[in-house]
């Protein structure tokens, strides 16, 4: 890849000068962060898969039964639907379970879906506490504080990504955004968000499983039904978070995947390039 | 702000060090095993951890418990509509007229059995509106009547080693409407509750057979499945009782 295609060109070289023999690289994330990075993976995986098994149990989003299907729950006319539109899928058995089969534990497994959710939510909170440590031991969470530029150069940064593959198609450049902080605008609001969705996650986790001894807590989030409803939505921003995450990460390179793995990128900085580029 | 606030929020350069070639990838490599041999393990260790999670929770919720914490009383115009989930069949009316609840257990050694007129009449009813809420997720706010299970046991004291007692109804029926007693365990200190009650009533008027007449509890600080319909036999016993949802694969003490 040329330098100006690839997505972080302010990072900059892997070779060094011939004199020298090893290879700079910086320390890019605490080994308790990388830690906790990674066991998020199975510990959000089992609580989605159970939550939504848990949902199927009292959906939030009901309708009156429909005459013909008989069903109320939006979850499950977004099954029928699935089934009827996409290829393959006309045989299925039993199309108001499609999404449940697919994105849960499956339907009428409340009681293991339970038993999981409170093992990988009790987890998630440990998890969340060697994070927070993590942070603090290796001074990353300054790198995580929104600025006062972060708005104007999210959308520097949004353009790039969107335009990105365009300028691929037409080989045309499509240099990055310069930046001289570790994550860019856009990166930096997603890794600021994600901690506070944790926090709040676990807060409204709290309030719907115990209702009645922290019912001030639910009363906090607009009552108990409102909870729940907060609690689904914030299972959304970690599904809306893990596809771009993911998908970056890759888009970016080794270094940026091995640096949450050994916690070293071998790309280091100079200032007087990124100096030049502006 | 300050330069020394500034300084102290603003963001570092990061630590270089200067590493041999080899090294990089030779720690790659290691974490990458290291990372991945966690992972397995975690994932086997939660296999085996899963039947004692409902353990902690249930003591967290049991720690928690405070026999002066209220739950919310709501007003009624915050009434809502309560369902009959009885999980199988609704019973035939036909038990009521000869209905009555029989006490085990207790420090008389006696076995004593009161109609609804002799539990209406020797204690003091008391009234609530507070949320039922079921393990499935849905909840409902409803206006209850009803003695305190505490006077109860006032009345008729447990013997003296009891700390649970066995709530069961008789007449609860499977789906396809064959008998399936249902039994929950409650625990003596939230038996005492102030908000505990045996209700006889629902929003003014008598319960009715899809509610659990003549009795059943209402017991706001548990889930709604140790709410049971149409109480037949209360046992205080030493030990933790069976629970018929709780043989189902759910949790035992169920605080909420």
């Amino acid at each position: 890849m040329s330098r100006a295609t690839t997505p972080c060109p302010e990072a900059i070289s892997t070779s060094m000068p011939s004199k020298q023999p090893g290879v700079i690289v910086t320390r890019r994330h605490h080994l308790l962060v990388r830690w906790s990075h990674w066991l998020n993976v199975p510990i959000l995986l089992g609580l989605i898969l159970s939550g939504i098994s848990i949902y199927w149990a009292s959906p939030i989003y009901q309708h009156k039964p429909d005459p013909i299907t008989g069903t109320f729950d939006l979850a499950a006319d977004i099954g029928i639907w699935i089934c009827a539109h996409v290829p393959g899928l006309h045989r299925y058995s039993s199309p108001p379970d499609w999404v449940y089969n697919h994105m849960s534990l499956g339907p009428g497994m409340l009681a293991v879906a339970l038993r999981l959710h409170w093992l990988c939510a009790y987890a998630f909170m440990l998890n969340g506490a060697v994070y927070v440590a993590g942070l603090i031991a290796g001074g990353g969470w300054r790198g995580l504080l929104p600025r006062r530029t972060d708005l104007f150069d999210a959308l520097r940064m949004f353009r790039y990504y969107i335009g990105f593959p365009l300028a691929k198609l037409v080989r045309r450049q499509w240099p990055h955004p310069s930046s001289n902080t570790k994550y860019n605008a856009l990166q930096r609001a997603a890794y600021f968000t994600i901690p506070i969705a944790g926090f709040l996650s676990v807060t409204t986790g709290w309030a719907i499983h115990k209702p009645m001894q922290f019912h001030s807590l639910a009363a906090i989030f607009g009552g108990f039904d409102a909870t729940r409803v907060w609690h689904f939505w914030l299972m959304w921003v970690f599904t809306l978070f893990v596809v771009p995450h993911v998908i970056l990460v890759f888009a970016d390179g080794w270094d940026t995947l091995r640096g949450m793995i050994t916690g070293w990128s071998a790309r280091v900085r100079r200032p007087e390039v990124t100096a030049n580029e502006q | 702000m300050s330069n020394k606030v500034r300084r102290f929020f603003g963001e570092r350069p990061l630590p270089q060090i200067e590493v041999d070639s080899q090294v990089l990838g030779r720690r790659t490599r290691r974490d990458l095993l290291l990372f991945g041999a966690g992972t397995v393990a975690a994932l086997a260790g939660a296999r085996s951890l899963l039947p004692q999670a409902l353990r902690i929770d249930d003591d967290v919720a049991e720690s928690l418990y405070s026999p002066r914490r209220m739950v919310p009383t709501y007003t009624k115009s915050q009434i809502t509509q309560l369902k009959n989930n009885y999980n199988g069949a609704t019973p035939d009316p036909s038990y009521i007229p000869g209905w009555h609840v029989t006490l085990d257990g207790l420090a008389s050694g006696l076995s004593v059995a009161l109609d609804i007129r002799n539990l209406m009449t020797r204690f003091s009813i008391h009234e609530q509106i507070t949320r039922l809420v079921c393990v499935e997720g849905w909840s409902a706010v409803a206006w209850w009547a009803g003695l305190r299970f505490d006077d109860l046991l006032r009345a008729y004291p447990p013997a003296s080693q009891a700390r649970w007692v066995r709530v069961e109804s008789s007449v609860n029926l499977d789906a396809s409407g064959n008998p399936d007693p249902y039994y929950v365990s409650i625990d003596l200190a939230t038996a005492r509750h102030p908000q505990t009650l045996l209700a006889t009533h629902l929003n003014g008027q008598p319960l009715t057979v899809e509610h659990g007449a003549p009795l059943r509890l209402m017991v706001p600080v548990k889930l709604g499945l140790k709410n049971v319909k149409a109480i037949t036999g209360l046992t205080y016993v030493a030990q933790e009782s069976r629970d018929y949802w709780a043989e189902r694969g759910y949790s035992h003490y169920d605080g909420i």
